[in-house]
């Protein structure tokens, strides 16, 4: 225990000095720019647009905060001071676990800042408290899904032999179709505003799912089959992601 | 008592590159021992094999009681082991990384804090100790990097060339700390490519040649192994250095070195060859401005040893 709460507080640490005051805020900006932005371009009927726009913002941040998710876990996988904690007497998943805590840390932070100045801007959680306790554990619990499979991502392209893989571009490749799947979902706009024959697309992508889902829990209604898809995502990226994380864990050669 | 006990360890790579081949040597307890060779040599695979970081292909290890493959966390728990690179945390000031590798070793927070405080004053660190350590030194990263495996006391320290890369004055820190260390009973096993360190700080010495152990034992028994001194006749007059060479040439070794003004022969009968020697040269009536009896350096024992092993 000790000794993952001693790696905790070292990521922590180190993520204090260096991305988490803008993994905090950006969120929280992004949101306010997108509603000065688009707040009167885009019909969401009867929405408020602030209402709208809040899920797709809180997934946003947890895609890319998986990006530097696969950057921190490949740099920890490739650096000498893993190569001293393996001969350290601690398990080899507790550098691991310490990361995931720091990714459920930073992205909680992140969802506050982004609620408080929802709040500024007329965003409600209208269902009140166990919808919003719904709201924060959907996030969190995908907050761990896809964090699993940002470090299993890391962790591989640290082991690989590609040179772009391993010098931290592997990031950069997955911002790519992290931005279409955001920008292509109904979380800016609803699906009615694409071309019809993005639609099935855009309606089924994991990113609208979840978006629907979330916003399903701020305004106090439950939509069964979009929690459904969003937590089956979930379960599959944990199985997956959590085993391939738990085996490529490095053994002694 | 062994503390470090090596019996066979081979190490092969990818099924074709043998790193380790049949590496066989033991450390006695609170000793100093010095893995000396080229680059290349297996010393740092070594040191990874009994460091629990890499798994021999066959033979066994054991360090401080436990078998490094079937007991490695048991292994873990009694060795302190520092590589080659820095492997701190580049984000965290110099008393965060003790701190942190104090808690790893199971330290609570306090005791953790008062032990890297005792670390920094006793590595005279003080004053850079708040600051991150990549604005550190070469010297300092070492010191650093050194208090950190030693925030708990291990039985066993392995060092991989601990001073590569350090000005003379923190290496000179570096070896006072081993000998120190080593004064409290840790053992260490250290790497290393310099003849003058390993004879220095070590007890005993094991030379490795392209993943073999090659020679074995003290300084002295190196030198010893190598057999022999050598006589070494000088001339006061440079022009007396051929007669001088043409009435020992029989002599097994012989050599002439003008640019040295010396002659040298083995002297595999120590103070009898450089009586015979003498003799002869006293006969020719040439003036000496010297003549000695000197044991081979370590740097010769070294050299004659990788020469023997690979002719």
């Amino acid at each position: 225990m000790t000794a993952l709460a001693a790696l905790t507080e070292r990521v922590v640490l180190a993520a204090v000095r260096d991305d988490l005051p803008f993994a905090i805020l950006s969120p929280a900006v992004s949101f306010a720019v997108f509603n000065l932005m688009l707040s009167n371009v885009i019909d969401t009927g009867g929405m408020s647009y602030p209402q709208y726009i809040l899920p797709v913002v809180v997934v946003q941040m947890l895609l890319l905060g998986g990006l530097t998710t696969v950057d921190r876990a490949a740099r920890d996988e490739l650096s000498d001071f893993a190569d001293r904690l393996r001969t350290l007497p601690i398990s080899t998943v507790t550098p691991l676990m310490a990361r995931m805590l720091y990714c459920l840390f930073r992205n909680a932070l992140g969802l506050l800042a982004a609620i408080v100045v929802g709040y500024a801007f007329g965003f409600r959680m209208f269902g009140g408290f166990v919808y919003a306790a719904a709201f924060a554990v959907l996030v969190l619990t995908l907050t761990l899904a896809l964090s699993l499979a940002a470090d299993a991502a890391g962790v591989l392209s640290a082991a690989s032999k590609n040179g772009i893989a391993r010098g931290g571009g592997l990031s950069q490749l997955l911002l790519v179709p992290q931005l279409l799947l955001v920008m292509l979902s109904t979380g800016l706009a609803p699906a009615e505003s694409f071309p019809d024959w993005l639609h099935p697309f855009v309606r089924y992508q994991p990113v609208s799912q979840v978006t629907e889902t979330l916003r399903g829990f701020a305004s106090g209604h439950l939509v069964v089959s979009d929690l459904a898809t969003s937590l089956a995502w979930c379960l599959v990226l944990l199985m997956v992601f959590g085993l391939i994380a738990l085996r490529i864990k490095r053994r002694p050669q | 008592m062994f503390v470090i006990e090596l019996n066979g360890v081979a190490k092969t790579f990818d099924g074709a590159i043998h790193a380790l081949q049949d590496v066989s040597f033991s450390v006695p307890t609170g000793s100093v021992c010095a893995l000396l060779g080229h680059n290349g040599a297996g010393k740092t695979t070594t040191i990874k094999v009994l460091s629990t970081l890499l798994k021999p292909t066959s033979g066994h290890a054991i360090v401080a009681g436990y078998d490094v493959v079937r007991e490695p966390a048991k292994v873990r728990a009694s060795i302190g082991s520092i590589g080659q690179i820095t492997a701190l945390d580049w984000e965290l000031t110099g008393r965060e990384n003790l701190v942190l590798f104090g808690r790893l070793r199971g330290m609570r927070r306090k005791h953790a804090r008062l032990q890297a405080d005792a670390l920094i004053h006793q590595f005279d660190m003080s004053h850079a100790a708040n600051r991150r350590v990549n604005t550190y030194s070469g010297g300092m990263l070492r010191r650093i990097d050194i208090a950190a495996g030693l925030m708990v006391r291990p039985k066993v320290l392995f060092l991989d060339e601990p001073t590569t890369g350090l000005d003379p004055r923190s290496r000179r820190d570096v070896w006072g700390l081993v000998s120190s260390l080593s004064a409290q009973g840790v053992t260490i096993l250290l790497t290393t490519q310099y003849l003058e360190e390993a004879d220095l700080l070590s007890d005993s010495i094991v030379v490795m040649n392209e993943g073999r152990v090659i020679a074995s034992g003290t300084a002295e028994d190196l030198k010893r192994h190598v057999g022999l001194g050598y006589c070494t006749v000088s001339p006061v007059n440079p022009a007396d250095l051929s007669k001088i060479f043409a009435v020992v040439a029989d002599l097994k070794g012989a050599e002439a070195d003008y640019e040295a003004n010396t002659v040298s022969v083995l002297a595999p009968d120590g103070v009898a060859t450089l009586g015979e020697v003498f003799r002869r040269v006293d006969r020719l009536g040439v003036e000496l401005a010297d003549i000695t009896l000197r044991r081979p350096s370590l740097d010769e024992a070294f050299l004659h040893l990788m020469d023997s092993v690979t002719t």
